[in-house]
């Protein structure tokens, strides 16, 4: 029960964090605002598929800027001090679930200022719905692992592209496919088994940083 | 000699069996190409037949040829005859109705041959009907049971359209590419056993396989363009295993950038090997999982595993498996040479101090 | 990194010249049932693995050279 616990702690940190030095995530909505009206200045009117594929691509940077800070931004001695304190394993779940419901939030708000400016070319929620859910999950988990990778080393930024990008590629294909499903009144066939390679992705990545993260943590 | 491990003999030795079964084995008797690719209904039709593998002109009476429409529908041939060692010309008298509904209809090409063995091209000849009356035209079908096929005995390797001699590709190509895949496994396993006990041996051995499997994995994808340059026009065509392939390179070239992002080998180790670890779980439903999702010029596309018993016969299996073990024991000598490499650098080091 | 310069140059020149070869007479890699793009296929192969065997083999010189000069400053 005290993982719990300690989960509920770093959950409540990370968000007062947040909350205390607000540039961070205003930065953030203020990326999706720009490059939505960038899109819009840009296409004015676009297809379906390409609304799709554009809001993944919005999806995958802004999830990238909102997510590297989560272990870059910290200080070594704040490490150290947590290295004393608490598990790792509750550290990682809780910086795991702020990031997917940061990633929710980004997801929700890109969503939304798309239709707002380009219009909504979803007609089918929830098999949208089920993509931006896995697909925060996944992308939470794969940034935060390997944000916890490149803070080990001295150019922690441009590593983090290099290490996560063909890495989320897996997820990011099956997110296309999954929510093309999205812009059709009825769904295809393989609509099923799209979404059973993401829940089997977003496993596989849980399971795997859950895993390893206590060998990568002790310095 | 005698201080060369057994394995790499071993490693050797399948090679040189893949290369030599694999050079020397023949194709089997094939079809190349028929001209014309389409007829008419009631008309006349001899068509022209370059084959491949054969010798026509010996044999001229044991020739026999159907048209094949269905499992119970086939159609003799009226005339056979011979124009070269390699080229014949077949005559069929095709019925003024087919036996189906449909205004188009493909017909495989099946050629008996007592010496050569039988050949079949499939989707031959399309018939195109005047006026489509399934009942007349089964009233009008002439059977002819196809009988007395000469299964070819000996070793041969399938015959396959536009593919020809290239089957080989499937020891040095496709062999190549699954031995960079028991690499990065052993890589893997090297890394799991340096997170759960550093030592030094153990994230050299996991560099050097990883860098094996690595310089496969570009060997793959070059002798996979070459090969799709002949085979599917031109060298790179986005197949989903083509771009597959370039992100796992990516992901492994990725793991090298990381590794030199680390001056102190303990943390380089422990670090380098929790990646590989992390990114070798991602890897598997990239490789497995999603090109067998989506379309794809490789066999095994949508839902196959990807050879089934139609792509690899058993004579190929013969040759096909040992050489993947050949090329990962191959591989796995030049890891060694590298990781003992590492290992004189270190107790040299360690004699310094 | 000469070496591998050269080594480059000479697959560069091994490839391009069945590619002119082709323009002249246009099938010579489709020919003999395409048994060329099996050959191509090998030599690909066996370059890549001398690429590889050169890399280690300047690897080795480097940790030779070390020890070698190390002794002599002794």
């Amino acid at each position: 029960m005290q993982i719990f616990n300690e989960i509920a702690v770093l959950l409540g940190k990370e968000i007062k964090l947040e909350w205390r030095n607000k540039y961070a995530i205003s930065g953030i909505l203020l990326y999706v605002g720009a490059t939505i009206f960038i899109v819009y200045m840009a296409f004015i009117e676009m297809e379906p598929v390409t609304w799709i594929i554009l809001f993944w691509i919005i999806m995958l940077f802004a999830s990238i800027n909102a997510v590297v800070k989560s272990f870059v931004q910290e200080s070594r001695s704040r490490q150290l001090y947590y290295y004393t304190l608490v598990n790792p394993t509750a550290l990682l779940t809780a910086k795991i679930v702020y990031n997917t419901l940061l990633l929710l939030l980004i997801g929700f708000l890109t969503w939304g200022g798309l239709s707002l400016f380009v219009g909504n070319a979803v007609v089918n929620t929830r098999p949208f719905l089920l993509a931006i859910g896995l697909g925060s999950l996944g992308f939470a988990v794969t940034f935060t692992f390997i944000s916890a990778i490149s803070a080990k080393t001295d150019n922690s930024a441009s590593l983090m592209a290099i290490l996560s990008f063909p890495l989320v590629i897996p997820i990011l294909v099956t997110l296309v496919n999954l929510s093309k499903n999205a812009i059709e009144p009825l769904a295809s066939e393989g609509v099923q088994s799209d979404i059973n390679l993401l829940i089997a992705i977003d496993l596989i990545v849980v399971g795997m940083s859950l895993l390893l993260y206590p060998y990568l943590w002790r310095d | 000699m005698g201080n060369i491990s057994w394995w790499k003999w071993l490693g050797v030795a399948l090679i040189i069996y893949t290369f030599t079964a694999g050079m020397l084995v023949p194709l089997q008797h094939g079809i190349v190409e028929v001209t014309p690719r389409s007829a008419r209904t009631g008309e006349q039709v001899t068509v022209e037949l370059t084959g491949y593998n054969c010798n026509y002109d010996q044999q001229s009476e044991s020739l026999k040829a159907w048209l094949k429409l269905d499992e119970e529908k086939t159609l003799g041939a009226s005339s056979i005859e011979v124009l070269g060692p390699r080229r014949l010309a077949i005559g069929f008298d095709l019925p003024a109705y087919l036996p189906v509904d449909r205004r188009v209809q493909d017909f495989s090409l099946i050629l008996e041959s007592k010496e050569d063995g039988t050949a079949i091209l499939p989707t031959a000849l399309l018939v195109t009907q005047d006026s489509i009356d399934p009942e007349k035209g089964i009233a009008l079908w002439v059977n002819t049971a196809v009988n007395d096929l000469t299964v070819s005995t000996g070793m041969t390797f399938p015959f396959r359209p536009i593919i020809y001699e290239t089957i080989r590709n499937t020891y040095f190509h496709v062999a190549l590419w699954l031995s960079m895949m028991l690499l990065f496994i052993a890589a893997v396993v090297y890394s799991v056993r340096y997170v759960r006990n550093p030592m030094p041996k153990w994230d050299s051995k996991a560099r050097a396989f990883t860098s094996v499997g690595l310089f496969f994995g570009i060997l793959g994808l070059v002798t996979g363009m070459v090969w799709a340059k002949y085979t599917w026009g031109q060298a790179w065509s986005n197949d989903v295993k083509q771009i597959t392939t370039a992100i796992a390179l990516l992901v492994y070239l990725a793991y090298f950038i990381l590794r030199s992002a680390f001056e102190d080998p303990e943390q380089r180790g422990r670090i380098s090997a929790v990646y590989n670890i992390f990114a070798f779980a991602l890897l598997i439903p990239l490789i497995y999982v999603i090109p067998r999702m989506v379309d794809s010029l490789h066999p095994g596309a949508g839902g196959n595993p990807a050879f089934g018993s139609e792509d690899l016969d058993s004579t190929m299996r013969m040759i096909f498996y040992p050489a993947i073990i050949g090329w990962a024991l191959i591989g796995a000598w030049i890891a060694n040479l590298q990781y003992r490499m590492d290992a004189v650098r270190e107790e040299w080091i360690e004699r310094l101090d | 990194m000469k070496r591998i310069i050269l080594l480059s140059l000479l697959l560069g020149s091994m490839f391009s010249q069945p590619l002119l070869a082709q323009s002249a007479t246009p099938d010579f890699m489709r020919s003999m049932g395409k048994m060329y793009v099996v050959v191509a296929v090998i030599v690909v192969v066996f370059i890549g693995i001398v690429i590889f065997l050169t890399y280690l083999d300047n690897r080795l010189t480097r940790l030779e050279n070390q020890i070698h000069d190390n002794d002599q400053k002794q």
